[in-house]
């Protein structure tokens, strides 16, 4: 193996380690959310510097390549696909705390239970984004295909999430602060589910070399 | 890109050194003004092919030609064919600049004199429009009855391209052109080779990804005597159809 081709491991490695922190990030702020549990909220906000060192270090890493080695064909869509995939993660690491805040924030309120559209949410958004994640890992095309259909589920729930919040504070006034930061909270949520969209788009880009952002057509 | 008339056609080539086959079963269809640039790792084929393309091959003995290969249409390996009218037609560059022991001037009228051109004013107005689109005329009008061989690298490699022009050729081969050169130098030739190929053909052999990359509108890619892969050059190096292309550009090989 090359030198070049050890540092692409490396920068594979990184991309993987950012990946798993803003897994843990998005676990622990779902949980944190649906357990109302401020110490894991709290910790989320906490850790999502460490998303955004790797970040710093991947786009050092993969400029570095770019400039001195001139890659070609895959490697060259692999690296310019990592530039694209810490964006994703970074901001999903940004979803991740501004739900672990509200979770704080909403601990001062009268509590109630959680609704289950918001369970069903946090499920189908931990699921895209799992995926999204495995298939970059596994260079999987046909897993990152799927991902991108699953969005349209993902905006359909959220829909409902947030009708079903205005309907609910509308017949009492008591609850409605509750019900607009539960909404906030979806809609990061939902944003989490683009980002993993966008993920899947670039491992399609970095395996097949073909663009389907936007549902364009490939080249 | 919209795609040019053909200028090259080969159909079905081999090529033979001897009993060896260099070349087997070469599809290949040059765009007229446009430069196609051919890769591939040394032994491929490469510049085999390049040196069908104006006869080079013939000085070797025992070499033998199969299949099609034509010049707008005309058979370039029919034997009553005029080699000497192909090789103007078919101009060539190789990777040594290699300027004759004669003036700057005599460098660029050599091939319209041996082709029989005297008179002194054409022969003037031809030496300076060679120069001209060589760009180099600026850096050696004031010393043109001097030596050629008091040139830098590149700018003999640029007499010698001049020297090719001068005889307006349609096909400009260049086998490895500024292998030799400094980055500098190496830019002039590959901006040269942008500006030529409006009026021309251009068919480029190199061993950097990054010239095919930067100068080349299509990319061949050979690999032990046959071609695997011709596309557009942005297809060849963002997202190659073959596994075997893939490898070679993106250093796998071996």
């Amino acid at each position: 193996m090359t030198f070049f081709h050890e540092q692409l491991g490396i920068l594979r490695a990184k991309v993987l380690q950012m990946a798993a922190h803003a897994e843990r990030a998005v676990e622990n702020s779902f949980d944190s959310f649906l357990n109302k549990d401020q110490e894991m909220a709290q910790e989320v906000i906490e850790r999502d510097q460490d998303i955004n060192a790797l970040e710093v270090e991947i786009d050092n890493v993969s400029l570095k390549l770019l400039a001195l080695d001139q890659p070609m064909a895959r490697d060259l869509r692999f690296i310019v696909g990592c530039m694209r995939l810490v964006i994703d993660l970074e901001r999903i690491g940004d979803e991740a705390v501004n739900v672990a805040e509200r979770t704080i924030f909403m601990s001062n309120l009268p509590t109630q239970a959680v609704s289950p559209l918001m369970e069903q949410l946090t499920a189908m958004v931990r699921d895209m984004f799992l995926k999204a994640i495995a298939a970059f890992r596994e260079g999987d095309a046909e897993l990152a295909a799927q991902v991108c259909r699953l969005d349209a589920s993902v905006d359909e729930q959220h829909f409902k999430v947030v009708k079903n919040a205005m309907n609910v504070s509308a017949c009492d006034n008591t609850i409605m602060e509750r019900a607009i930061h539960r909404i906030m909270v979806a809609k990061a949520m939902e944003r989490i589910a683009d980002q993993a969209t966008n993920i899947a788009e670039t491992t399609i880009f970095i395996v097949k070399g073909v663009s389907v952002k936007h549902h364009c057509m490939p080249f | 890109m919209t795609p040019t008339p053909y200028k090259i056609v080969s159909k079905g080539l081999n090529f033979y050194y001897s009993k060896f086959l260099a070349l087997t079963d070469i599809n290949l269809e040059v765009q007229a003004n446009r430069v196609t640039a051919l890769i591939g790792p040394s032994g491929c084929g490469k510049s085999t092919f390049l040196r069908c393309l104006n006869r080079m091959n013939d000085l070797i003995p025992g070499t033998r030609v199969e299949g099609e290969l034509t010049l707008d249409g005309e058979d370039i390996a029919d034997p009553k064919l005029d080699v000497v009218e192909l090789r103007r037609r078919v101009g060539m560059v190789f990777q040594k600049p290699n300027p004759f022991p004669k003036t700057i001037f005599e460098n660029v009228a050599y091939g319209l004199r041996v082709g029989g051109v005297n008179g002194k004013h054409y022969l003037s107005e031809q030496v300076e429009k060679s120069l001209r689109r060589a760009a180099l005329f600026e850096e050696v009008k004031d010393r043109l009855h001097q030596s050629a061989l008091g040139l830098s690298g590149g700018q003999q490699q640029r007499l010698c391209i001049a020297r090719a022009l001068a005889v307006e050729p349609e096909v400009l081969l260049m086998d490895e052109p500024a292998s030799a050169l400094d980055p500098i130098a190496t830019q002039k030739i590959e901006e040269l080779i942008h500006e030529l190929k409006s009026n021309f053909t251009i068919i480029i052999v190199t061993h950097s990804m990054q010239q095919a990359a930067r100068v080349s509108d299509m990319t061949a890619f050979f690999y032990m005597g046959k071609l695997i892969e011709v596309d557009q050059t942005e297809v060849i190096f963002t997202r190659p159809a073959h596994r075997q292309t893939e490898d070679y550009i993106t250093g796998r090989f071996g």
